[in-house]
């Protein structure tokens, strides 16, 4: 990868983004009637799906229930067809475990679970397309399928990739991006009141650059928040016309 | 999308308002049309696009991308400078990011017609994007696409790049000669890979093969380096980083013979294969002419070392060529296919290269530029093409031209685009200090008596001094450098100049300005008598310890009051005040005044000189780690000119003011260093390598001395010891080739490597970097920038300038270093040229002049080498000629050519004649040589050195060398005003003047010693004459 330029001298990235650009977002909500929630969020090119069962009582072994919140169960997995080469992805290998447990705790850290103690809260997500930024792709698409579910969150949890290139910080990485093998952040954040529900990099970077990745990636959150509120607004509009039928 | 960021309003007039600030470029509207090339011709005519008399180009992004792929990363890099360079009148447009250019390659589409079609619609969006006033030329090499887009829309024309050169530069002789040369070269090459017999080189391996093999070790990733000596038979490739340590070889790999070097060039990043080891090889110890045949020599060659081959080539090093056509009987014998002529490239670590061109005839006694475009396997020699002439064969400019090539050096005069962003200063409209900058800037003109001490007649002062007692007793020593950042706003046009020639060039007769004269010679230098703008660093030094207690950094105006010279500074010092009617400061005054303002300067330097040999004793006791000497430190620091070790008058002014400018860059390296940790431009000078002091320390055994080389204290200390009392040209040598065994120190970003690596062991610091010479460095530039930038950090400021980033300083850092490589390798080869032309003029046989006293130095099979202190020249003498006759010495000490054999020893070399009489030549011992210029007309010319006898050479004024050079020029003055002979006195002054002037460092006065003397030689004639007349 040695001859990419990941930002050429005008400023533009491989794919013509400038620095701060985000891809192009697409989102629905309610796409599955059978469970209580669900989501399917297009980041560029990189698709995912959230369904969301839940509070209800906790399946399986009663001793996991916690007597002053909800349990949330998170699991994540992604199709053999998501990546350009096709691999078999069985549920419960390392990736995916660890991407469920990040999930996991981002959401905690948003919904309300002390509201149903005893109970339990289930958020499936698939990747069916990943072409970077798929944990970011996810939180944004469990977070609409949670409200769509209709569970109470403090806030919209909205996340977003970030990257570091030539002294200058990328939000909203592509897979190209991500391949050169440069430093990579990813922020969930509550936008209202800007707390971060999860902050994860695994790459080494200067303590002095990571304020701007940190600020591009918070920045590019935000934005996210705001395409993703257009979308409930547009869903909760689309669903009282029905109702009033 | 934001496709049309680069399509704001076209710039007005260029040069105007050379404040504003320009963080994009802008095209030109006072242009005919804009151009916009097709990807093909982007791919074959960049050169010629290149060229700046081209205005108004546009590159649409689909070319650009094209060119990166194709043509590789090299060919790209030089379309993003020029992109970048603000000189050139050209924009890229991202047409493939701009939602109406953007058009989708259709089904069935050749990839080729679809970046036509993409650029051609692009085009057509451009025209009507500027409200069709401005006529766009598309030029392409398809000649369908002429066909096809030619008349669709009014106002774009799409033609090809031969009509457009005919129709819009007709005058562009250059462009169309190198448009005939490329096209040329391109159908030999097109013919030629259909003709493709015999393979004369194994192909090269692919890259994916090569990388891996990096990886696995099994092959050795280097860079070559042709033996200047054996260009036909060795070269070595000397290892990179990570595969040194891996495959466990210390030394270089040796590259034996042209197939298996495979192609590559001198300077390439190559990857090479260890060969088995019964095949290695040793390198040659003999001496040999280039052009000679290894057969000549019998001698076995040394042991043999790790040797390999060439099999893949990483990176091209190629650049222009000063070649040498063939004399006309060369050419006849070449022969049969006349068109194509084999040039001698003047660096002779360039193979031969061949080129097709009509004006053989014409081009036969010049020196000329050529590119090389390929090289087959099929193909002996690389093929190239004619580029531009330089100058005839032996003519002075057109040498100098050829040296300047050779080390990429290009000096053109400064635009009128560059001056117009200068400053006014001329009689009518003098500069003032604008009050402004008086607010801003602490005033020292009243409070501080400042004055300047450098060479005799320097023009540009970048450095003066102050010192002086304050309130609480304590001592306050400043060090004022000229702001020259001020006057150059970052990416102005005189900026980036400046940036591309990164120093001042100082050739033996002339000088390349980094900076306008306005600046240089005039607003920037720190003259005396006249208010300027200064960058000081200011200490507060304790009264009895001159402990340092404060330092304080920022912009003043200062009033230099005195402008000295070394010498009148040392007498002033010394206490002779008969200097002072030399002191043009202290002429006007009257006797009253002059005492007590006498005594204030005096009072000054003594303090000062007391003060820097506290420092430097400090320096030598708490790093106690120091290379003792003036001379090595100075040559490690400032000139960095090992080839001259005539050693300057050692006066302890120098040594004050050296110590004082360390003293500053010292601090401002740290500085800088604090607030930019990781974007900061210092110097490191790193330890050197143990094994290139082995022949030191052998030479030193031979005189019965022993270095110790483990440490540069050490290493100072044995040196300072090793002085053999009959001959002070022992310890000279002997420090040289400690110099020659270092390696160079170098400005890096200390963003780019561990802070270990930042220490400084020429002058034992763990931070150094450049700051007191911002007329005649960039780095002092842009380490005046970081400082500036430091100071309002600390004042909580916003910081103005945009600094550079680690990436983008250490880019600079490397451009800088090889500039100063350049500037060294042409200050050399100018000073050699100098030597040759003057050794030229004369007879050796019966010239005084070319017959002199020299040093042996080391010793090789057939021969040894000879230092000539009286000029400083270093070359090879043989002891066997080649008709395999060897010297020999009668009683007379004669040397003779007789049959014999030769015997080298560790530490002399004997010859023996078959009537058994013999000599020995011992290391350090003085013969006579006798320096004849060896005239060469493919490469420059060389010295030639021949022992005449094994005894010393006693001249008549022998003790003159040994004396101060200052003295040797008075009296050659005085000799020329005698005799008013012709060119060669003169020349021999010429070079001694520049001898002088590189110890010194010091720069000609526009009017040089040697244009004085020219005249009064012309003067002289013209009496002659005239009493002829009567």
């Amino acid at each position: 990868m040695a001859g990419l330029e990941l930002l050429s001298d005008q400023g533009y990235r491989v794919d013509g983004r400038r620095a701060g650009e985000l891809r192009k977002i697409q989102a629905r909500m309610g796409v599955f009637a059978q469970a209580d929630g669900s989501a399917y969020i297009e980041q560029g090119n990189t698709k995912a799906l959230a369904v969301v069962y839940g509070p209800h009582e906790i399946r399986g072994s009663r001793a996991r229930a916690l007597p002053d919140r909800a349990l949330v169960n998170c699991q994540y997995s992604s199709a053999t067809f998501s990546t350009g080469e096709r691999k078999r992805r069985p549920h419960g290998d390392r990736k995916s475990c660890e991407m469920g447990l990040q999930l996991r705790q981002t959401f905690e850290a948003a919904i309300l679970t002390q509201l149903h103690p005893r109970s339990q809260i289930d958020i499936y997500v698939q990747v069916l397309q990943a072409d970077g930024g798929t944990y970011a792709a996810c939180v944004n698409a469990a977070t609409l399928a949670v409200l769509d579910a209709g569970v109470p969150m403090r806030d919209f949890v909205c996340a977003c990739s970030a990257g570091f290139v030539d002294s200058t910080a990328l939000a909203d990485l592509s897979h190209v991006e991500e391949a050169a093998g440069g430093p990579q952040l990813a922020l969930a954040l509550l936008p209202a009141s800007g707390q971060i529900a999860l902050l994860e990099m695994d790459a080494r970077l200067h303590e002095d650059h990571l304020e701007s990745v940190l600020e591009a990636a918070a920045r590019a959150a935000r934005d996210v928040h705001t395409l993703l509120d257009r979308v409930v607004r547009q869903h909760v509009r689309e669903a009282s016309v029905l109702l009033g039928d | 999308m934001e496709g049309g960021v680069e399509l704001r309003a076209p710039r007005g007039e260029v040069g105007r308002h050379p404040a504003a600030p320009r963080d994009g470029k802008l095209l030109s509207s006072d242009v005919t049309h804009y151009m916009i090339p097709d990807w093909k011709v982007v791919q074959d005519y960049l050169e010629i696009l290149e060229f700046p008399e081209l205005k108004g180009i546009i590159f649409m992004q689909t070319a650009c991308q094209t060119l990166q792929h194709q043509r590789g990363r090299r060919q790209y890099n030089k379309l993003r400078h020029l992109l970048k360079d603000a000189r050139h009148d050209c924009v890229l447009f991202a047409n493939e990011f701009q939602q109406q250019c953007y058009h989708p390659r259709e089904r069935g589409e050749s990839m080729e017609k679809w970046q036509t079609r993409s650029i051609y619609r692009a085009a057509v969006w451009y025209y009507h994007h500027c409200q069709d006033k401005m006529p766009i030329v598309m030029v392409t090499e398809d000649e369908e696409a002429v066909q096809q887009y030619g008349s669709e829309t009014e106002g774009v024309f799409v033609i090809s790049f031969k009509n457009y050169l005919d129709n819009f530069w007709p005058d562009l002789k250059a462009a169309h000669e190198l448009c005939d040369s490329i096209l040329q070269s391109r159908r030999e090459r097109e013919n030629e890979s259909q003709e493709s017999h015999g393979k004369e080189y194994t192909e090269h391996l692919p890259l994916e093969v090569l990388e891996a093999g990096i990886k696995s070790g099994r092959y050795i990733q280097g860079v070559l380096n042709v033996n200047k000596h054996r260009a036909q038979i060795e070269a070595f490739v000397r290892l990179q980083g990570a595969s040194c340590k891996d495959s466990g070889l210390v030394s270089d790999i040796l590259v034996h013979g042209m197939k298996a070097r495979n192609r590559s060039i001198h300077g390439d990043v190559v990857v090479v294969e260890l060969l088995p080891k019964n095949e290695w090889k040793g390198r040659t110890a003999a001496l040999c002419e280039n052009d000679s045949d290894d057969k000549a020599l019998g001698d076995p060659p040394s042991e043999p070392m790790p040797t390999g081959k060439v099999v893949g080539i990483l990176q091209k090093n190629w650049r222009d060529y000063v070649v040498t056509f063939p004399s006309k009987e060369e050419v006849q014998s070449q022969g049969k296919n006349a068109q194509k002529i084999l040039v001698t490239p003047w660096d002779n670590r360039i193979p031969k290269i061949r080129i097709s061109t009509q004006q053989t005839e014409a081009l036969q006694d010049f020196r000329v530029v050529v590119r090389i475009d390929s090289w087959e396997s099929t193909s002996l020699y690389p093929n190239g093409h004619f580029v531009r002439v330089l100058g005839r064969i032996g003519d002075l400019e057109g040498e100098i031209a050829t040296i300047l090539v050779e080390n990429s050096i290009s000096v053109v005069p400064f635009s009128e685009a560059q001056m117009c962003e200068m400053p006014v200063n001329t009689p009518e409209n003098p500069w003032k200090v604008s009050p402004e900058e008086e607010r801003e800037r602490k005033d020292l003109r009243e409070t501080h008596l400042v004055f300047s001490i450098d060479p005799k007649g320097c023009e540009d002062v970048d450095d003066t001094l102050s010192v002086r007692t304050l309130a609480n007793g304590n001592l306050e020593l400043g060090v004022h450098i000229a702001d020259v950042t001020h006057f150059v706003p970052p990416n102005s046009y005189i900026d980036i100049e400046a940036r591309t020639r990164a120093i001042t060039y100082y050739l033996a007769d002339r000088r390349y300005d980094m900076l306008p004269s306005i600046l240089s010679a005039d607003l920037c230098s720190l003259l005396g008598g006249v208010d300027r703008y200064a960058v000081s660093v200011i200490w507060e030094l304790d009264k009895t310890s001159y402990e340092i207690k404060t330092v304080w950094y920022g912009r003043t105006i200062i009033r230099s009051a005195y402008k000295l010279f070394y010498e009148a500074a040392q007498e002033l010092l010394d206490g002779n005040f008969h200097i002072v009617d030399d002191i043009p400061e202290f002429r006007d005054l009257d006797e009253k005044s002059r005492q007590a303002k006498l005594e204030e300067l005096v009072w000054a330097i003594g303090k000062l000189t007391e003060i820097a040999r506290h420092i430097r004793a400090k320096r030598d006791r708490c790093g106690a780690l120091e290379l003792e000497g003036v001379e090595i430190r100075v040559q490690l620091d400032e000139k960095k000119n090992i080839h001259d070790l005539i050693p300057r008058q050692p006066l302890e002014v120098h040594e004050t003011v050296a110590e004082c400018m360390i003293l500053a860059n010292h601090w401002v390296a740290k500085k800088i260093w604090e607030s930019f940790p990781h974007q900061a431009l210092l110097r490191q000078h790193p330890p050197p390598q143990q094994e290139f002091f082995s022949e030191l320390r052998e030479c030193a055994k031979a005189k019965g001395f022993f270095i110790d080389t483990r440490s540069n204290k050490t290493l100072a200390d044995s040196l300072d010891n090793a002085n053999d009392p009959n001959d002070p040209i022992v310890n000279r040598l002997l420090r040289s080739m400690a110099t020659q065994a270092m390696s160079n120190a170098l400005y890096f970003s200390t963003g780019s490597c561990a802070e270990e690596e930042f220490h400084h062991y020429g002058l034992a610091l763990d931070k150094y970097t450049h700051f007191t010479s911002p007329i005649r460095r960039y780095s002092d530039i842009v380490v005046h920038r970081l400082l500036m930038a430091a100071i309002s950090k600390d004042k909580k400021m916003e910081i103005k300038d945009n600094l550079l980033s680690s990436k983008d300083l250490e880019e600079l850092c490397r451009h800088i270093n090889n500039r100063n490589r350049a500037a060294q390798h042409s200050q050399k080869q100018s000073m050699e040229l100098f030597q040759c032309m003057y050794f030229k003029d004369k007879d050796p046989e019966n010239e005084a002049r070319c017959i002199s006293d020299g040093v042996i130095y080391s010793i090789r099979t057939n021969g040894v080498l000879v230092f000539i202190p009286r000029f400083g020249i270093k070359g090879a003498a043989y002891l066997r000629n080649k008709d395999g006759l060897v010297i020999s010495c009668g009683s007379d000490s004669r040397s003779e050519w007789k049959p014999g054999s030769l015997q080298r020893f560790q530490n002399k070399i004997t010859s023996t004649t078959t009537g058994g009489e013999s000599v020995t030549f011992h290391l350090f011992d003085h013969v006579t040589v006798r320096i004849s210029a060896q005239a060469s007309r493919c490469h420059s010319d060389t010295i030639r050195l021949e022992i005449i006898s094994n005894k010393p050479y006693l001249i008549p004024d022998k003790e003159l060398f040994h004396q101060s050079s200052l003295l040797l020029k008075s009296d050659l003055v005085k000799e020329v005003t005698r005799s008013v002979e012709e060119a060669q006195l003169a020349q021999e002054v010429k070079v001694n003047v520049i001898q002088e002037d590189y110890q010194k460092y010091c720069q000609t006065k526009g009017r040089s010693l040697y244009t004085l003397l020219e005249e009064i030689r012309d003067l002289a004639l013209l009496d002659v004459s005239n009493s002829y007349g009567m």
